[in-house]
């Protein structure tokens, strides 16, 4: 950046030098954050979202993978069926409240997984170097070559059809960013004094890595763990859409978009449902990332 | 140009292709042939009828054994037989297949860069104006609102309320009536397609042209009363690409991924519908086969980039 920095903790008055009350990195992160409306609608509807998939553990109008006695099949929204019913005469707004909560599962579990994995892979490779990390690194290089949903669907049939084994077969296609990410944190932060004075203070290799180093770059990991999130629940609604996912009767947003597909001429509402919620979600998603970017890790602003 | 750094430096390229090759393809056939199932499962075969077929494919020899005379047939350009269409050689239908996907993917590929970069550029232009907002915004909505949305609406849209449009050409379901398709079959897929990853490209270019157009030659164009347009296209534009160049790798590797259900929704006969189809049928041979096609045409496209980077940047040499 060729511009020049413009002091921004302290002001120069006649009087001297005023400095602003002094605020943590968490609280200003927070409050830049409720700044961006953008990030702010998309938190709320995102917190909805939860909600109704709470509330789906507990409740659903009809049982969603009941065919409903007298019927009717791909019947459009009435009153009975808010969002109409599918090719068996399934409930619709059932099945679409099983889907947000399978799409979170997915989601969020992804995220867990992959912030482990790329946290604990990124953190050794960065912080041993040498030819633990000329291994890890050439690894990443080649999951990076390969097309991910390619992988995810050979790894998703090898460990069997579940909402487990869907997680994990997801992860293994985006745990690189996580890690190369974490990685590069920990490359830089390890060369940094206070690193160099807990060493000389005595502290062994797990207390720099897992009590300084990686404290140190949790902004930029929970902004990633925030992009993980919609890229699962994408490429869960692929495979599901092709047949390749959670496995019938469990409904998902992929699978009720790909059976709308099929019924498209008969019942355009039954494809549109699923389209608008994925589309939404992963908006709200990719808003919420946006924000918490800009929030927390500043460098990153564009 | 073709010095001899760079030569040495496409060597050591080419034996990594080779190398991430055989790795990426052993690892396949081992997960696929360690699968539950065959392609011959669902026949009515038998016994010692079913014992002379897996012979008669090599299958009732050890994985190893199986994947070391892969390769040597792989080395001659021979994949390998289809288990589905028994005996099909799987070489000239992939090459057939291939040359259909790179129709579509070089077109998407097209409409991708063109459309992002212009968009980025505009936004850059603009930067914290309504035009700004907007093209951000699109640029999001493309990378998330799933291809198969816009593919269903897109579908839904020709067929059913403005068949007049394409004159009754996207018909419900779609399909391609030749092997590579039409202008007005290809476009809409492609469109799609190209639109899904332009995000990218988007964001990309405004990045990288709101820095560039803070550099102090941009603004030394500016004094000597050079016209905007000239300062933006000519000096601020070219090292603006530099960055979008090094994501053209990514952005070949998300195209084949919305390919594969592009291809299977607009009924093209691709790699990708090939894939997802030699998935479900079991037959395996042709899933090793579109598997290992895809990693070398990908390493190629990354090796391709690289040397690109040469040629736009001068500094850059290997």
């Amino acid at each position: 950046m060729a511009t020049i920095a413009t002091p921004v903790f302290e002001q120069e008055y006649a009087g001297g030098t005023v400095a602003r009350a002094q605020v943590g990195l968490w609280r200003d992160g927070f409050r830049r954050l409720r700044r961006n409306r953008l990030a702010l609608a998309a938190l709320v509807y995102l917190i909805l979202l939860f909600l109704v998939a709470i509330v789906a553990i507990f409740w659903t109008p009809y049982n969603p993978a009941t065919i409903l006695p007298n019927t009717l099949t791909y019947l459009g929204p009435s009153a009975g069926h808010p969002l109409g019913t599918d090719d068996l005469g399934r409930d619709l707004l059932s099945r679409m409240m099983q889907g947000a909560q399978i799409s979170l599962i997915v989601g969020l579990g992804t995220s867990l997984v992959v912030l482990t994995i790329g946290v604990v892979v990124g953190l050794i490779a960065g912080y041993f170097r040498g030819w633990v990390d000329t291994v890890i690194s050439v690894f990443i290089n080649i999951f990076y070559g390969i097309p991910g949903i390619l992988v995810a669907i050979v790894l998703y049939l090898v460990l069997g059809r579940g909402l487990g084994n869907i997680m994990l077969a997801i992860s293994a296609t985006v745990w690189m960013d996580m890690a190369r990410l974490v990685r590069g944190q920990a490359f830089s932060i390890r060369e940094r004094e206070f690193i160099e004075a807990a060493r000389a203070s005595g502290a062994k290799s797990g207390k720099i890595l897992f009590g300084h180093i990686l404290p140190n770059s949790l902004g930029p990991i929970i902004v990633q763990a925030t992009f993980v999130i919609p890229i699962a629940i994408l490429t869960e609604a692929f495979l599901s859409y092709l047949g390749l996912g959670i496995p019938s009767p469990l409904a998902s947003w992929g699978s009720i978009a790909s059976e709308g597909y099929a019924a498209l001429p008969l019942e355009p509402y039954m494809m549109l449902w699923p389209a608008i919620a994925l589309s939404v979600t992963l908006l709200a998603f990719n808003f919420l990332g946006d924000g918490l970017r800009d929030a927390f890790d500043p460098r990153q602003r564009r | 140009m073709l010095t001899r750094g760079t030569l040495i430096y496409i060597a050591q390229r080419l034996a990594l292709i080779v190398f991430t090759l055989i790795a990426v393809s052993f690892l396949v056939f081992v997960t696929v042939h360690t699968l539950p199932g065959n392609a011959f499962e669902s026949d009515r075969v038998h016994g010692r009828a079913l014992q002379l077929l897996l012979h008669e494919y090599g299958l009732d020899q050890p994985v190893l054994v199986q994947y070391w005379n892969f390769l040597l047939n792989a080395l001659h350009g021979n994949l390998g037989v289809s288990f589905q269409i028994r005996g099909l050689p799987i070489t000239p239908l992939v090459m057939r297949e291939l040359s259909v996907s790179a129709e579509l993917g070089g077109t998407a590929l097209l409409i991708t860069i063109g459309l992002g970069t212009t968009f980025g550029v505009i936004a850059a232009m603009r930067q914290n104006s309504w035009v700004d907002y907007t093209l951000t915004s699109i640029a999001v909505v493309g990378y998330s609102v799933p291809s198969f949305v816009f593919a269903g609406l897109g579908v839904l849209i020709f067929s059913y309320f403005l068949p007049s449009v394409t004159n009754g050409v996207i018909s419900y379901p779609a399909i391609w009536t030749g092997t590579y398709g039409t202008l007005v079959e290809l476009s809409l897929p492609a469109i799609i397609l190209g639109f899904y990853t332009s995000g990218q490209v988007t964001r990309i270019t405004r990045a990288a042209m709101l820095e560039v157009l803070q550099q102090d030659y941009i603004r030394t164009a500016r004094a000597k009363g050079l016209k905007t347009r000239v300062v933006t296209i000519r000096h601020a534009l070219r090292n603006a690409l530099i960055p979008v160049i090094s994501i053209l790798g990514p952005l070949v590797i998300s195209i084949i991924t919305g390919s594969v259900i592009i291809e299977n929704i607009f009924g093209i006969p691709g790699l990708g519908k090939e894939f997802v189809e030699s998935i479900l049928a079991a037959d395996y041979n042709v899933t090793v086969a579109v598997f290992t096609v895809y990693a070398l045409l990908i390493g190629i496209a990354n090796l391709i980039v690289d040397l690109l980077y040469t040629v736009v940047d001068p500094r850059i040499r290997y």
